[in-house]
C-alpha cells in the first residue's frame, strides 16, 4: 500500500514538475518555429499575430509584450555574429553591408531579456538611420564597441553576452518577406578587451 | 525495476500532458498580461503612457528610440471608440490588439490622411449600425472592425533624438479616447 502511494506521489511529482520547467525552458530559450533566418539575425513576422505559435503566443502573454503590426515595422534579433560566435559586450564589431528598403531603421544592443542595454552617459542607447554616414552606394559601417570610434560608433559595454536589434520601420519589402531576397548586413568581431 | 521504468514513463507522458495544458492555458490564465498591466495604471479610455524602460512603463516598448502611449476598450461598455491625436512626431504608428494581446491591425503616418491619427474601432453590428448614419466626428476615419469587443490601442511615435522631445511629448498628450 504504502509502496503504492509512492510510487503514484512519484509520479505525479515528475509529470508537474518537469511539464512546469520544461515549459518554463522553452519559453526562455527557445526562439520560436517560424522564424525568418537572414544570417546571423532572425526576424518572427508571425509574432504577436493570432497566426503565431503557441510558444510564441504564450511567451509575450507572460511578458505583456506588445509586438510590432506588419505596417508598423520587423525587429531582426542577432544573438551571434556572422562566424557564428556569440556576441560579447566586451568585443568589438563591425556591421557591414546593405538593408532592405525602409523608411529609417533603429540599432541597439539588448540583454537576454530582450531590454536595451543601458545607456553610457551622454550616449544614446543606440544608433538610427538618419544618424549613419554611408558610403556612395548606399552600404554602410557600424562599430559597435565599448571603445569610441571614429565613423558610425555603436556604443556597448558591460560583460557577458549581449544581442543587437535591427528595427526596420515602414518597410513595405518585408510585408510577406521570403529569406532569399531580405539583405542583410554582415556582423564580423574585430577584436576583444 | 519494472517498478522504476513504469513510474519513469508515467512521469514523462504525465509531464508532456502538463506542459502542453500550461502552454494553452498560458495566454487565456495569465494576469501579467498587457490587458491587465494597463489595466492597473489606467481605467478604460484613459490613456496611458508606454515608455522603453521596464521599470516605468507597465508594458515596455521594445526599442529605445520610441516612446508610446495607450489605451484599453471595451465596446459594449462605451460603444465605438474613438481615437484621434495631433500631428508633429516625425513618424508615429498605430496598432489595434485584441483582449490577449495579438496585433489584429497596424497603420502608420504615412496612411493616415494629413498624417493626422484619426481611428475608430467598433464591431461588426456597430459598425452596420454607423453607415445607417456617419456622425460627423467619424466622417475622415479609418475604421478597423474587431470580432471581440475588448482590446488596446497603442501609438508609438519615433525620437530620434532629445531634441525631438517636446514634440514628440505634445504628439502623445495629445491621444485622446473617447466614445462616440
Amino acid at each position: 500500500m504504502m509502496r503504492l502511494v509512492s510510487s503514484v506521489g512519484l509520479v505525479f511529482i515528475l509529470a508537474i514538475g518537469g511539464g512546469a520547467a520544461s515549459v518554463h525552458v522553452a519559453l526562455d530559450r527557445l526562439a520560436g518555429f517560424d522564424g525568418l533566418t537572414v544570417g546571423p539575425w532572425i526576424a518572427f513576422p508571425n509574432r504577436g499575430t493570432p497566426g503565431a505559435d503557441p510558444y510564441s503566443k504564450a511567451r509575450f502573454s507572460r511578458n505583456a509584450e506588445l509586438p510590432l503590426g506588419k505596417a508598423e515595422g520587423l525587429a531582426f534579433l542577432a544573438a551571434a555574429d556572422s562566424a557564428g560566435e556569440p556576441l560579447r559586450r566586451a568585443c568589438s564589431y563591425r556591421i557591414e553591408g546593405r538593408l532592405p528598403a525602409a523608411r529609417f531603421w533603429t540599432l541597439y544592443p539588448s540583454d537576454a531579456q530582450a531590454r536595451p542595454l543601458p545607456a553610457q552617459k551622454l550616449r544614446w542607447p543606440g544608433l538610427h538611420s538618419m544618424q549613419v554616414l554611408r558610403r556612395a552606394d548606399n552600404s554602410f559601417e557600424i562599430v559597435a564597441s565599448p571603445a569610441p570610434h571614429p565613423g558610425n560608433w555603436l556604443s556597448t559595454g558591460g560583460a557577458g553576452t549581449m544581442n543587437l536589434v535591427l528595427t526596420l520601420y515602414d518597410a513595405p519589402a518585408l510585408g510577406n518577406p521570403d529569406a532569399a531576397e531580405v539583405e542583410l548586413p554582415l556582423i564580423y568581431r574585430t577584436g576583444c578587451e | 525495476m519494472t517498478r522504476a521504468f513504469h513510474i519513469l514513463v508515467l512521469g514523462v507522458v504525465g509531464a508532456a500532458i502538463v506542459h502542453i495544458a500550461i502552454l494553452m492555458l498560458l495566454p487565456v490564465l495569465s494576469e501579467r498580461d498587457a490587458w491587465a498591466r494597463l489595466a492597473s495604471q489606467g481605467d478604460l479610455r484613459q490613456p496611458v503612457r508606454l515608455e522603453p524602460s521596464v521599470e516605468g512603463s507597465p508594458v515596455p516598448l521594445a526599442d529605445p528610440f520610441f516612446l508610446g502611449g495607450g489605451c484599453r476598450f471595451d465596446l459594449h461598455q462605451h460603444g465605438v471608440l474613438h481615437v484621434t491625436a495631433g500631428a508633429g512626431a516625425p513618424f508615429w504608428s498605430v496598432s489595434v490588439y485584441d483582449r490577449r494581446g495579438y496585433n489584429l491591425y497596424s497603420f502608420n503616418d504615412r496612411t493616415a490622411a494629413g498624417g493626422r491619427l484619426d481611428l475608430a474601432v467598433a464591431t461588426s453590428a456597430q459598425l452596420t449600425e454607423l453607415r445607417r448614419e456617419l456622425p460627423d466626428a467619424l466622417a475622415r476615419s479609418i475604421f478597423v472592425e474587431v470580432d471581440n469587443p475588448q482590446g488596446i490601442v497603442v501609438v508609438r511615435a519615433f525620437r530620434p533624438d532629445p531634441t525631438f522631445e517636446p514634440v514628440v511629448e505634445r504628439f502623445l498628450g495629445s491621444i485622446a479616447c473617447e466614445a462616440v
